[in-house]
């Protein structure tokens, strides 16, 4: 395709706030024909947002939208659609007791006399579907289909309306290999057909193999973009986190001693974790670094048993020897700080008190049995001094608190049982920069005094204040391990994915 | 969130709270004018003993609504437990040993419905439904719509006892309700059944077990059936299927959530559904001495839950 005739589309400083907080600021993006341009960026960055507005599901404040060198004006999904612009989206929505030619069609059912007019629908959906390469039906009901299969509907669905521009969101989260070679192969014909092709993905490996340019996008600002040979996934990671400011570290490095408190053998849950194998000492806080999508949550809900498991082993220290133990069984031993403070770590309309003591109850008990008020609020107030949790009353409802407070209930709650082992899943998420300094001091003095941490964190800044040691994850599998000490450098390339970081390297 | 939006919340949330009981006055001004017997002491203590059956059955309702389901087969379990109870005291046997037969039915119902809403993570609303049609069929097939009657003595000689002239079945509504009170507010359970009504998914990540906690509020609201169907029959000297008529359970739902339950689960306190219980048996004693019909009754219910639930809805609106 010939660059001379300008870009198909252009985004110009963009900008979108959402009450006090800026979602985009001034970003930028071009799209050529018969292109594949990916978008980048960790969560929050603002790539739906920016991708929102190009739909025309979010207005913006201010910037412009050019197509084909005209500005246009997109005040609805309709106008974004009559614009040629076509979504595929990443959770499918689909109708999953309708046909395939209805999901297809459903926002434009061919008519014929003020009834759906079938056997159009149905050839339609048909030469979609051929143009795919897909063999299912157009007759068969939505829910019968393979996820692959969805995925091919919903492109199906945004093909229908011959797009100029289609926006693909993270199509491959759910695809198995083979799907995903399909897919591959479709966006490479829908490329030489002239389309233009944006593609919002997590994986590094994706981006290399498919796409010509990539945008990468952070605070919602575009920082930065360049055609893809121009650039190597180390670069693309740095652009993403940005300047990684080293700051002094709590603790210095801690090398583990003794027997590990828990070992983990095998761990597998299909699609998702393979063959994950670790060892966790007493007194070490360990950082599982990986990109959003690695699987890092997922091997937390696994451990947990959150989420089921396939096979593997998990081993515990128990007085002198090690006690093969189950997630479940975990879970009841260990303080769990969740990435989901709102949503699964505190309840929120109780207050400071109920939630602190909600694990710890059975302690408070009087002779009859009944909770002791007294006793109560006197084990929250100790908690709330240790921690310095600022709070008006402990009486007072925990969603009142500012976020670092907050996060700082989850952990007291903890606390007060006594764990060998604590998972912290982005415990700074959302904090400011005195609360996040505190809740990692707070995590070095529990390791200090002999818990083993595993800590999961975006933020590079903070694991590298705090850990002991880091285990790499991609793609659901440890593909490495490196000291505390460790530089930016070298964690930044050891997420970027073997193959073409070796070569750049 | 701010306090001030806390406030916000607070103060919409406080009508709520406060409508039932203006309401409640005004009802019983109005009557002081228009229906002078309403004061009768026999009316009174009618009241009371009327709404302790709907009272015993609004506590259980509470618990299961607070841990977010509801339990809609409760007067269906009542007629059915309490049938099989009059069978066996018709046939000459021991009232005690009818109130167990009674208590081991019902038993069996609050444990097929806890099963299969906490384990098998079935809609409460579609396994409570399904289960009162089912014994409500049961109920029916056993009596031929019949009533049951032909009780001991001795049967009504307990529960019919007004010991200091307060009728026994007032005495077991306040135990039970001062029982209910403590256990969701000082016992683990409680506090777990809160958590686990307000998030379930925060409450398993804290260790609770989420579905032992929401089995048992299902068992508790069987057996609390199986109690008032036990003192119910001692009531009306007989037991029948058509003491769980569907409009019971628009009662009991209608108590709760005038007290204050939320039927969003999480908050409600079983003396407000208690309170709530005694407001709905207040507006049908009254519409009743105003002369108003049966079915016009039924009308206005509806719309008072209506109402309510609009209100709690408000309450529970976050900014």
């Amino acid at each position: 395709m010939s660059e001379s005739l300008g870009p198909l589309l252009q985004l110009n400083a963009i900008t979108k706030k959402f009450g006090a907080t800026t979602a985009l600021d001034a970003a930028s993006f071009e799209g050529h024909a018969g292109e594949v341009h990916a978008l980048m960026g960790a969560n929050g960055a603002g790539k739906s947002t920016l991708m929102n507005v190009l739909g025309g599901v979010v207005p913006m404040d201010a910037g412009e939208i050019i197509i084909s060198g005209s500005p246009v004006q997109i005040r609805s999904p309709h106008e974004s659609k009559a614009l040629g612009i076509a979504f595929v989206h990443q959770e499918l929505n689909m109708l999953p007791t309708m046909t395939v030619a209805e999901n297809v069609f459903i926002d434009a059912l061919p008519q014929y006399g003020g009834l759906v007019d079938r056997d159009r629908m149905r050839k339609g959906a048909a030469e979609l579907l051929e143009r795919l390469g897909s063999r299912f039906s157009p007759e068969q009901p939505v829910e019968e289909l393979s996820t692959g299969d969805r995925q091919m509907v919903e492109i199906a669905r945004a093909l229908a309306r011959d797009p100029r521009i289609i926006i693909f969101d993270e199509p491959t989260s759910s695809l198995t290999d083979r799907e995903r070679q399909r897919l591959f192969a479709i966006i490479r014909q829908l490329k030489q057909s002239g389309v233009a092709v944006i593609y919002i993905t997590h994986f590094l490996d994706e981006i290399f193999h498919i796409s010509d340019r990539v945008t990468v996008m952070r605070n919602g600002q575009t920082v930065g973009s360049s055609a893809i040979a121009a650039i190597t996934p180390t670069e693309v990671v740095r652009l993403m986190l940005g300047e990684v400011e080293r700051q002094e570290r709590l603790r210095e490095p801690h090398a583990a001693a003794g027997k590990p408190l828990l070992s983990v053998r095998g761990l597998t849950r299909r699609g998702v974790l393979h063959d994950i194998g670790f060892e966790l000492y007493p007194g070490e806080i360990v950082g599982l670094w990986g990109l959003l999508g690695s699987g890092r949550t997922e091997l937390v809900h696994a451990l947990i048993g959150l989420d089921p498991i396939d096979s593997g082993e998990l081993r515990i220290a128990a007085d002198s020897e090690d006690r093969p133990i189950t997630p479940k069984a975990l879970h009841r031993q260990i303080g769990l700080v969740t990435e989901d403070r709102r949503g699964e770590g505190l309840l929120m309309p109780l207050s400071v008190v109920g939630n602190l003591s909600l694990a710890s109850l059975s302690q408070l008990l009087s002779p009859l049995r009944l909770i002791d008020r007294r006793r109560e609020q006197a084990f929250a107030e100790e908690i709330v001094a240790r921690l310095k949790i600022k709070l008006n009353d402990p009486r007072q409802a925990v969603k009142t608190l500012s976020g670092g407070n907050q996060q700082k209930v989850v952990l007291g709650r903890w606390l007060a049982t006594g764990p060998r082992l604590f998972i912290l899943d982005e415990p700074t998420r959302g904090l400011d920069v005195a609360a996040k300094a505190e809740v990692l001091r707070l995590t070095t003095e529990l390791a200090t005094e002999g818990a083993s941490i595993l800590l999961i964190s975006s933020e590079l800044e903070d694991m590298m204040r705090v850990c002991d040691r880091y285990l790499v994850i991609s793609r659901g599998r440890i593909v490495g391990e490196l000291p505390g000490g460790a530089d930016k450098n070298r964690l930044m390339e050891a997420v970027s994915g073997g193959h073409s970081t070796a070569a750049a390297a | 969130m701010t306090t001030a939006a806390v406030r916000r919340i607070a103060s919409i949330a406080a009508p709520a709270r406060i409508v039932p009981l203006l309401l409640a006055i005004a009802i019983l001004v109005f009557l002081y004018y228009h229906a002078p017997h309403f004061f009768a002491v026999r009316n009174l203590i009618n009241i009371l003993v009327q709404m302790s059956s709907l009272g015993l059955l609004a506590i259980g309702m509470t618990l299961v609504m607070i841990g977010g389901g509801i339990d809609l087969s409760m007067p269906a379990t009542m007629a059915f437990g309490a049938v099989l109870g009059a069978f066996y005291m018709r046939a000459g046997g021991n009232p005690a040993v009818a109130a167990l037969i009674t208590l081991v039915a019902v038993a069996a119902v609050g444990t097929i419905n806890g099963i299969a809403a906490a384990w098998f993570k079935m809609t409460p609303f579609v396994v409570t439904l399904a289960s009162m049609t089912a014994v409500g069929g049961a109920t029916v097939w056993m009596t031929n719509s019949v009533s049951v009657s032909h009780f001991p003595d001795a049967f009504f000689n307990f529960y019919l006892a007004r010991p200091f002239g307060v009728p026994v079945t007032v005495i077991i509504l306040v135990v039970a309700a001062l029982i209910a009170s403590t256990v969701m507010s000082s016992t683990i359970f409680g506090r777990w059944l809160y958590a686990v009504g307000i998030n379930a998914r925060a409450a398993r990540v804290a260790r609770i077990p989420v579905e032992r906690v929401l089995f048992a509020t299902y068992l508790v609201s069987a057996l609390l059936a199986g109690l008032t169907g036990v003192l119910l029959s001692a009531r009306l000297g007989s037991a029948s299927a058509n003491i769980g008529n569907d409009g019971v359970v628009l009662d009991i739902v209608s108590a709760c959530v005038v007290g204050g339950v939320s039927i969003y689960g999480g908050t409600g306190k079983p003396l407000g559904a208690v309170f709530g219980a005694f407001f709905i048996t207040l507006i049908s004693n009254s519409l009743n001495q105003l002369g108003v019909s049966y079915f016009m009754n039924l009308v206005v219910k509806g719309i008072v839950i209506i109402a309510f639930i609009y209100l709690d809805k408000l309450a529970r609106r976050e900014p």
